[in-house]
């Protein structure tokens, strides 16, 4: 992945299998009101995934905004296997974990390509992903660690 | 008729174009004193419209009337003062009275105008000259018409309390509930914030005129557990008391206790009279916490029949397995269910619905379900060695004690967590002899915990490090005990707004070692008891109930309430549930009885 066009839409393809993936467990969920919990998990990939069109096409830019708060909630958490009775605190850990990743895959490519366009769509891309892993940990924060 | 009497109409003419000897303003300006008692000023913001102007004023000048901006506020009537200057005599005294300060007198005296019924005016909503003037009558610093602060509450002293599971609280004497109920302004805000709108005022008067069965009956009617409530309730009411805004609020809670605690068990059924008859309906409820057993008494009080289903071998919910008995002693926890029970209330215990019988069965055997589990499942931290055998839960440390078994805490205990269930946790492990250290990851007013009790806990020795972060449980050296590493933690303004969140410091680790770890941060519930088939058709988020009107369900048959159908989640919500819940049931089963909502025809 050299071009701009191609790094989007790597990143576009990585939503839409995060939509799916979703999609997917919601469908085989067995805990009550699972089901509808990951459909929104999917909805939210899926505007994801329609923010990056619209950047590719020019129609919105992946402008650098201030940093991003990172909670780092989920970089001490166990990983959780998706599973059909998978928890309302699992598909959470599941969803700020797959953030995570792709975050540190954005910053970790950012850092080795020179100063450039490239570049700087890539920081774009780390941005986005930290303010998705921002909304997933700011759930957790708010219904999970209620009494915490 | 001379011609003096004809033309003399006609001489008053040649004065028709001269100077008047009246005015229509006072030929000078007279200001009033600095403290004149002149018109009044309302600082609408400030006041909550509790009426205390409108009841003292001896004259009968002020009326409470709406102000659409203000109503729907938390502990706001929505009502403020209406004064009528024909009928004032500017004596001050709601000035005096006024809970909030919001009140005062300008030193303007002059109004003129050819209506004289202009003379009203709702002060601080219509806008007059002298609501921003700056003199005029205030009341005296420090001056008040009650006393500002409450009968103080007896308690153990923190070095006895430990000692032993006897109640902390030791209750008002006679003498003492008196007084503090002299202090209560009758108001009602308390009534329209109290999830259960219990009748406060009229029980508290029950206090002053020493009818102490008259006050059980005002509260039995919309609250089966007063013994109860009357310790441990979240009083919300007490938030919004309005002598709470210059002073300390009502002690509404303990009030409630000491009516509850002059009545013995035995005299119940004479002094409630509950009318018991056969409706020829049964109903089964599932859980016999307050929610459920407040939908049962009041089930049986309208002629159903009732069954509950209770998967422990005692009733009483969270409030018997967690609450611990220095706070609810089991004796006034039975005062309440024992009563409830009496009404011909059939509990089945050891009996989980799911494991020992299946829901569909009530679902056939029953004309309608309430539901009513609560949140019995510990939410797991999910950090790295969780799972060593020493990291117990909040909830099975005071399942243990409530069931008379030792928790096994050892001499030093780390708490994890900041709701009342870490709070009793650390207090109960107090009481077995530890050391307790609860970590909480924000700051203490941001501890969901009942401020008494987080009070009382420190009061008690444990000791409260805030802003720490659990991230890994360690194996440590003795098998019997456990290492914790923690990280300190930076309290953040979340951009979107809300409470600012911890975030972690890195750089600022710790690794400490304990007997035992208490995980306190949380429960869910615990659906699995309903097939999938069921779930699927009721309406649930985030692991609990969205009912809709009189807790039904998306299921004609199933009501839900308490802990599992309320953000809430405390004693007063889920028996208000029950309540609700029970009046949807019996119009769902007897709808031609009701003509309108709550109207039932008998």
């Amino acid at each position: 992945m050299n071009s701009v066009d191609e790094i989007l839409d790597y990143a576009i393809d990585q939503e839409q299998q995060a939509a799916d993936f979703y999609a997917d467990l919601a469908g085989r969920a067995e805990k009550a009101g699972m089901k509808d919990i990951l459909l929104d998990f999917a909805a939210e990939e899926q505007g994801h995934k329609e923010r990056l069109l619209a950047v590719k096409a020019g129609d919105h830019e992946l402008t650098p905004e201030q940093e991003i708060l990172d909670l780092k909630i989920s970089d001490y958490l166990v990983e959780i296997e998706a599973k059909e009775n998978i928890s309302y605190q699992d598909a959470l850990i599941v969803a700020m974990k797959r953030e995570r990743a792709a975050f540190q895959l954005y910053s970790d490519m950012a850092a080795r390509v020179p100063e450039g366009h490239l570049k700087e769509v890539l920081e774009g891309l780390a941005k986005e992903e930290a303010k998705h892993k921002l909304f997933f940990e700011s759930e957790y924060d708010e219904r999970v660690l209620q009494d915490n | 008729m001379n011609l003096k009497d004809l033309l003399s109409p006609f001489y008053v003419w040649q004065r028709a174009f001269e100077k008047p000897y009246t005015s229509i303003r006072p030929i000078q300006e007279r200001p009033g004193s600095a403290a004149y008692r002149g018109f009044h000023i309302n600082v609408s913001e400030e006041c909550i419209g509790c009426g205390t102007c409108h009841t003292i004023c001896q004259n009968g000048a002020i009326d409470m009337v709406r102000a659409e901006e203000f109503e729907g506020r938390n502990g706001d009537s929505g009502l403020r003062p209406r004064f009528d200057y024909g009928r004032c005599c500017w004596c001050g005294l709601c000035v005096d009275i006024c809970t909030a300060g919001s009140l005062r007198m300008s030193n303007e005296y002059t109004w003129i105008t050819s209506d004289p019924t202009e003379f009203h005016f709702t002060a601080g909503v219509e806008h007059t000259t002298w609501q921003e003037n700056p003199l005029g009558y205030r009341r005296a610093e420090g001056y008040h018409l009650y006393p500002p602060q409450r009968i103080e509450m007896q308690m153990l002293a923190a070095d006895e309390s430990v000692q032993s599971f006897d109640e902390v609280v030791t209750g008002y004497s006679e003498e003492q509930a008196r007084l503090e109920a002299d202090r209560c302004i009758e108001c009602g805000i308390c009534v329209a914030t109290c999830p259960a709108h219990m009748d406060v005022p009229d029980y508290i008067r029950s206090i002053r005129e020493g009818d102490y069965e008259q006050g059980l009956q005002l509260m039995y009617r919309t609250n089966p557990f007063p013994a109860t409530c009357g310790r441990i309730c979240t009083r919300r009411c007490e938030s919004v008391c309005p002598v709470g805004i210059q002073g300390e609020p009502i002690a509404i809670r303990w009030l409630k206790r000491f009516i509850v605690d002059q009545v013995a068990p035995q005299d119940y059924a004479r002094i409630l009279a509950d009318p018991c008859g056969d409706s020829g309906q049964r109903v089964a409820i599932i859980g016999a916490g307050p929610g459920g057993l407040s939908a049962a008494y009041y089930l049986r009080k309208q002629g159903h029949a009732v069954t509950v289903f209770e998967a422990q071998e005692t009733a009483g919910g969270m409030l018997r397995y967690g609450v611990p008995s220095y706070r609810l002693p089991d004796a006034d926890l039975d005062k309440d269910i024992s009563y409830i029970v009496s009404l011909g209330v059939d509990i089945q215990y050891n009996t989980r619905i799911g494991r020992d019988l299946p829901f569909e069965q009530l679902l056939q055997d029953y004309a309608a379900v309430f539901l009513s589990t609560g949140l019995s499942v510990p939410s797991s931290m999910r950090i790295h060695g969780e799972d060593h055998p020493r990291v117990l839960s909040g909830l099975q440390v005071l399942a243990d004690v409530a069931s008379g078994r030792d928790p096994g805490v050892g001499r030093k205990v780390a708490v994890i967590g900041g709701g009342n269930v870490a709070m009793d946790a650390s207090r109960v492990s107090r009481r077995f002899g530890a050391d307790v250290t609860i970590l909480y990851r924000r700051r203490i007013a941001d501890m969901p915990a009942d401020d008494e009790e987080i009070h009382e806990s420190q009061e008690e020795g444990c000791r409260i490090v805030t802003q720490s972060i659990p991230v890994e449980i360690i194996a440590a050296d003795n098998p019997q005990q456990v290492s914790i590493k923690w990280g300190e933690a930076e309290m953040v303004q979340d951009p979107k707004g809300g409470r600012p969140r911890p975030v972690l410091q890195e750089d600022r680790m710790h690794v400490e070692t304990y007997d035992c770890i208490i995980s306190a941060i949380g429960q869910g519930s615990d659906l699995d008891f309903l097939s999938k088939e069921v779930q699927d058709q009721l309406a649930i988020e985030w692991g609990k109930f969205t009912p809709g009107e009189y807790q039904h369900t998306q299921l004609e048959k199933i009501f839900v309430g308490g802990d599992v159908a309320n953000r809430v989640a405390d004693a007063i919500s889920a028996i208000e549930d029950g309540h609700h819940a029970a009046r949807g049931i019996d119009r769902f089963l007897n709808p031609e009885a009701y003509t309108q909502p709550d109207q039932k025809v008998n």
